[in-house]
């Protein structure tokens, strides 16, 4: 099992390092950031002289090798636009992704599951129907417009939620439903596939012939088999839930990464782009091996090594 | 309801009057700032943030006059010598003395090319700084420069020893400076608190604490104002104004502002070189409609590729006037008819005048396609060869100092980076204007310039653009022309 | 819901069958340009009738038509879900077969550019390539055909790891058939099932996935109507003029909840096991 760990964790490395050092050069080929940086009356003189000043007129493979003998001292280095440290600047702002990320995790399963267990046991019936257009609205909206909505119903109308911002919990609630409307679909669906798999199986009937109710049933024995395909969901969901909340962040004004990401990557702030894309494919990485981890604990009979 | 609904406002109100003062003023920017160090960024979001920390060497007043701040007088000792008189009585937030060695050091910081500031041309003119008596600074310029000034207004004076102390990435994260706010935290991408300082040498600021929060999203700046989340909000657009308007408990600050929205027409590529198919695009744009229906009236007329706001504008030169049938005319003549016109733009600019310009154009025979660029990339074109600049482009144009040779100069003179054309004599003539010091001349200077431009018609001016802020009815203040946000000017009025 | 047509199954089919004529005939259908402004006719409500026209749906910042608009951004809206998804069908079942037949190192390279490009949020990928490339209706579907194909991939490899054990198959090979002819002749054919769930639930997502780049600026660009762009447009006039964004948004939910209807039930009819209930 640790060899198996072990090899998992080396091609993971592998992709990691693919990751970086493809965005390294697609950030490149896109130009770099000194027009951006200088007041709109320069002149082309005191441009170049800029560039230079940067480093920007370097061959590619010298700043490539720079930045990877930065990299392996863990220097993210510093922010152009922003003249501090990268690690300054992207650290602060993990606590409020993973916050969000996990709120938007909490309100996907707290709705999804339920939804996704009560479409299998009426299955077929109206409440099935019902249940799913409710599930499948949360995922054909676009985020930008029931975002927009959600604030002026729950923070203008009504005065409940606070309109924007990360101040308080209250600040997340909104947020969170709004990403995790995106995900809570596919958990709904996931789930109800699982359940109606494990329903029609022989020892669900003997539990049932026991006289177990349906309730106990799912509780004691389904839900712990159909959880495997939902934590993969979970796990496989990671990346878009930590860097891929731009959207929901930029209509809240949520202080996240994928915000911080899309203006860096407009504002050509190579090193800060850099060290986002490390930051979320190693947690992606590392979620996926937790994932793998955690069917053997839900699951005995699954051997890692198989 | 209604009744409820007054009664309500009435309660608001009393709870309101009943209070004291109004300790927190928060206000939702457009984005986060960049930098606090006043010598790095210059974006408008990070200037209004970091300008009420630091004190500048002169300032405008509301008529937009230059005046003193930190120097209390100035005269030319010769065309390229300036002498400023420093205040003695000004200290900084820590409580040293600020000296006029700290007004040499935040000049010469700025202008070090090492210190690779992005404000380093707004300042290059300057060649030499000293301390020439106890309380007296002397300033060099490559030439006799009439900018000099204006362009100081922006200057923010910081204090020599804590920079030198911290270091400059230190000092960015911690600025300290002489102004009525200090910085108390900056939780970047969150909200950054500033608290009033004790003994302010200009007098008592008018909040505690100020709260600047980033909300890029202008729907959700709107909410944040109407649900009182945010005291005053920046960056509205004409559209969300109109919306407002309506709505009771808000008032919209708009005011004219030096910035002038253009149409870039590129004369050394493509179709647009003919000059008949330029003068028929300037025919063609119907601004009084786009002012009346697109900016909702924030926005007013302009003859030239100037803003009335800054020196230089000259209300003589005719512009041309909303003809589309002469327009048709001139491209038929010119054999344009059918021409593809590259409409080069990126997301920061008004999409809607983009598409309202391209139905103009399209209704006199002109086929625009409209290319959509991001910014990086689109400044990489628009500034690279003619080739590559597309045949025309709009642009909202503010040199932050209210003067014609921030604008016209760089958008015209030959060899600048934006210009895209080349005329010996409109370079004479905007030269001898930057060269002089007497204003007669530079006026003169600058009709001949713009009538060459008139004429030539690498650009047209399309109007005065507006900067607008939401905010609650009892904040007064007065914006002015050129975008300053300083909150020692405003007040809570209950 | 149950593998025969019900009542419910085909009023959903109608309903997509009745977007998609829509789409077709947009030309026809629509009672004016979409294009045309008129800026003293800007933001009027549904049910305007003016000397220029009466607008069902009213008009939107420009002045434009909405219905004639929301009737031509069906257009656009399906044809970029089309061919993207067409696009990362094609690429990621390739790659699937191929790490499912050779298995070995290909596999375990296959797979792990899978999770390479899992890993990188779609829409961080997208902005990258929209800086590079700039955005056009071409360099859109390769952005998102070019990120959304490991979701194929993963399927295709799972079921074509099935299918190859089977001994029909292994017959197959034995009598000298290629790879390629076996893949596309046998394996294909019984693996087509779950690649077309993805595929109907991936339409539905693309369709919403070009109107998020709308909403940054990246997507199908002005002034050609998607639902996306119109309603980043009419966003900022939620309060001011709802229609802008209350129409296209019923269409899209509409068209997307009927799409993962319509999957859901090509799923339970093609899985042999709820198809033996």
């Amino acid at each position: 099992m640790l060899r198996h760990l072990g090899s998992r964790l080396a091609q993971a490395a592998i992709a990691s390092f693919g990751v970086l050092t493809i965005v390294f050069f697609v950030m490149r080929l896109s130009g770099d950031p000194t027009l951006l940086l200088v007041p709109e009356g320069a002149s082309r003189e005191q441009i170049a002289e800029l560039r230079h000043e940067l480093g920007f007129d370097r061959p590619l493979i010298v700043q490539y090798g720079a930045y990877l003998g930065d990299l392996l001292r863990l220097d993210l280095g510093e922010s152009l636009v922003q003249r501090a440290p990268v690690a300054t600047i992207v650290g602060h702002r993990i606590p409020y992704t993973l916050e969000l990320a996990g709120g938007a995790l909490i309100a996907a399963l707290g709705i999804g599951l339920p939804a996704g267990v009560a479409m299998a046991v009426w299955r077929g019936g109206l409440i099935e129907r019902g249940l799913a257009a409710i599930v499948l609205a949360g995922q054909s909206l676009p985020t930008f417009w029931s975002g927009i909505l959600l604030i002026l119903l729950f923070g203008v109308l009504l005065g409940w939620l606070p309109t924007s911002g990360a101040d308080s919990l209250a600040s997340l609630v909104m947020p969170s439903v709004a990403l995790g409307a995106l995900t809570m679909s596919t958990f709904a669906r996931m789930t109800r596939i699982a359940v109606l798999d494990e329903l029609q199986r022989d020892y669900v009937t003997a539990a049932r012939a026991r006289g177990l109710s349906l309730a106990a049933t799912i509780a004691r024995h389904v839900a712990r088999n159909a959880a495997i395909p939902v934590v993969t969901v979970a796990a496989l969901e990671i990346g878009n839930l930590l860097a891929g909340a731009v959207i929901v962040e930029t209509v809240f004004a949520w202080p996240g990464i994928g915000q911080l990401a899309i203006q860096s990557i407009q504002a050509r702030d190579f090193l800060v782009v850099q060290a986002i894309v490390l930051f979320v494919s190693l947690t992606y990485i590392g979620m996926n091996l937790l994932a793998d981890l955690a069917y053997v604990a839900i699951d005995p009979r699954i051997r890692l090594a198989a | 309801m209604r009744l409820t609904c007054s009664i309500a406002v009435a309660l608001v109100l009393l709870s309101g009057a009943a209070r004291a003062e109004k300790d927190t003023l928060t206000i939702d920017l457009v984005a986060d700032a960049a930098t606090l160090d006043p010598q790095i960024q210059w974006d408008s979001e990070s200037a209004s943030v970091y300008r009420n920390i630091f004190d500048n060497l002169v300032t405008r007043d509301q008529s937009g006059k230059i005046v003193p701040q930190v120097a209390t007088a100035w005269h030319y000792a010769n065309d390229t010598t300036v002498v400023f008189d420093i205040r003695s009585d000004i200290k900084f937030q820590d409580g040293t003395k600020l000296t006029p060695d700290d007004v040499v050091f935040s000049v010469k910081r700025v202008t070090d090319p090492a210190f690779k500031s992005p404000q380093l041309s707004q300042f290059d003119q300057i060649v030499g700084a000293e301390v020439s008596g106890p309380s007296q600074v002397t300033l060099h310029t490559k030439t006799p420069y009439p900018v000099l000034l204006a362009q100081l207004t922006k200057l923010s004076v910081i204090p020599q020893a804590t920079v030198q102390k911290l270091g400059d990435t230190a000092f960015n994260q911690h600025p300290l400076g002489s102004g009525p706010y200090k910085l108390r935290d900056w939780s970047r991408g969150v909200q950054i608190t500033l608290d009033a300082q004790d003994g302010y040498w200009r007098g008592k600021p008018p909040f505690k604490t100020v709260i600047f929060r980033p909300v890029t999203d202008v729907s959700t700046r709107v909410a944040d104002l109407r649900a009182g989340r945010a005291d005053i909000v920046r960056g509205l657009g004409p559209d969300q104004a109109a919306s407002l308007k309506t709505e009771k408990g808000l008032q919209l600050l708009g005011v004219p502002t030096e910035r002038v929205a253009y149409i870039f027409i590129n004369p050394q590529s493509g179709p647009t070189k003919d000059v008949r198919v330029r003068r028929a695009i300037a025919m063609a744009i119907d601004r009084d409609t786009i002012i009346s229906a697109l900016q909702q009236g924030y926005g007013k007329p302009v003859n030239e590729v100037l803003s009335p706001a800054d020196f230089g504008y000259d209300p003589t030169i005719e512009p041309y006037p909303f003809d589309p049938d002469a327009a048709r005319k001139l491209v038929k003549e010119a054999g344009a008819e059918g021409a593809e016109l590259t409409f080069l733009t990126a997301p920061a600019y008004d999409r809607r005048l983009n598409e309202a310009v391209q139905q103009m154009l399209g209704d006199v025979g002109l086929k625009v396609s409209i290319t959509m660029l991001d910014l990086p990339t689109y400044l990489k074109r628009r500034q690279g060869t003619p080739e590559e600049a597309g045949s025309i482009s709009q642009g909202r144009w503010s040199c932050s100092c209210q003067d014609a040779d921030g604008v016209i100069w760089p958008l015209f003179h030959t060899g600048s980076i934006w210009s895209k054309y080349s005329n010996p004599k409109f370079d004479a003539a905007v030269d001898s204007a930057r060269a002089t010091l007497d204003e007669k001349q530079r006026l003169a200077d600058y009709h001949t310039a713009f009538e060459i431009l008139r004429e030539d018609v690498p650009a047209i001016g399309l109007f005065q653009d507006f900067a607008i802020y939401g905010a609650r009815p009892q904040l007064k203040w007065t914006p002015t022309a050129d975008e300053a946000f300083f909150v020692m000017d405003m007040h809570w009025q209950e | 819901m149950t593998g025969r047509l019900t009542a419910f199954t085909w009023v959903i089919l109608g309903l997509l069958a009745a977007f998609a004529f829509m789409a077709i005939a947009a030309p026809l259908v629509a009672p004016y340009d979409p294009l045309r402004q008129s800026l003293l006719l800007r933001l009027r409500p549904p049910g305007t009738v003016t000397r220029a026209g009466s607008f069902l749906l009213g008009t939107d910042d420009l002045g434009r038509d909405l219905l004639s608009r929301i009737i031509f951004g069906a257009r656009a809206s399906f044809e970029v879900a089309m061919l993207s998804v067409s696009v990362s069908l094609v690429v990621g079942t390739a790659l699937g077969l191929c790490a499912g037949w050779f298995r070995g190192w290909t596999a375990i390279l296959i797979m792990r550019l899978v999770d390479t490009m899992l890993s990188i949020p779609a829409i961080l990928l997208a902005v990258l390539t929209v800086a590079v490339l700039g955005p056009s209706f071409l360099n859109l579907i390769l952005v998102l055909g070019l990120t959304r194909w490991p979701r194929y991939t993963r399927v295709a490899y799972a079921s074509t790891l099935q299918v190859a054990s089977l001994p029909y198959i292994r017959a197959a090979e034995m009598a000298g058939a290629g790879p390629a002819r076996i893949l596309g002749r046998h394996v294909l054919p019984n693996i087509a099932g779950p690649l077309m769930v993805v595929a109907t639930t991936e339409f539905g997502l693309m369709i919403l996935f070009e109107a998020g780049l709308s909403f940054l600026g990246l997507g199908i660009q002005p002034p050609t109507p998607s639902w996306g762009s119109i309603m980043s447009a009419g966003r900022e006039y939620v309060a001011r003029a709802w229609w802008m964004t209350v129409f296209p948004g019923l269409c899209l939910f509409v068209v997307v909840l009927c799409i993962n209807l319509s999957g859901d039930w090509l799923r339970d009819r093609l899985d042999p096991r709820s198809r033996a209930r």
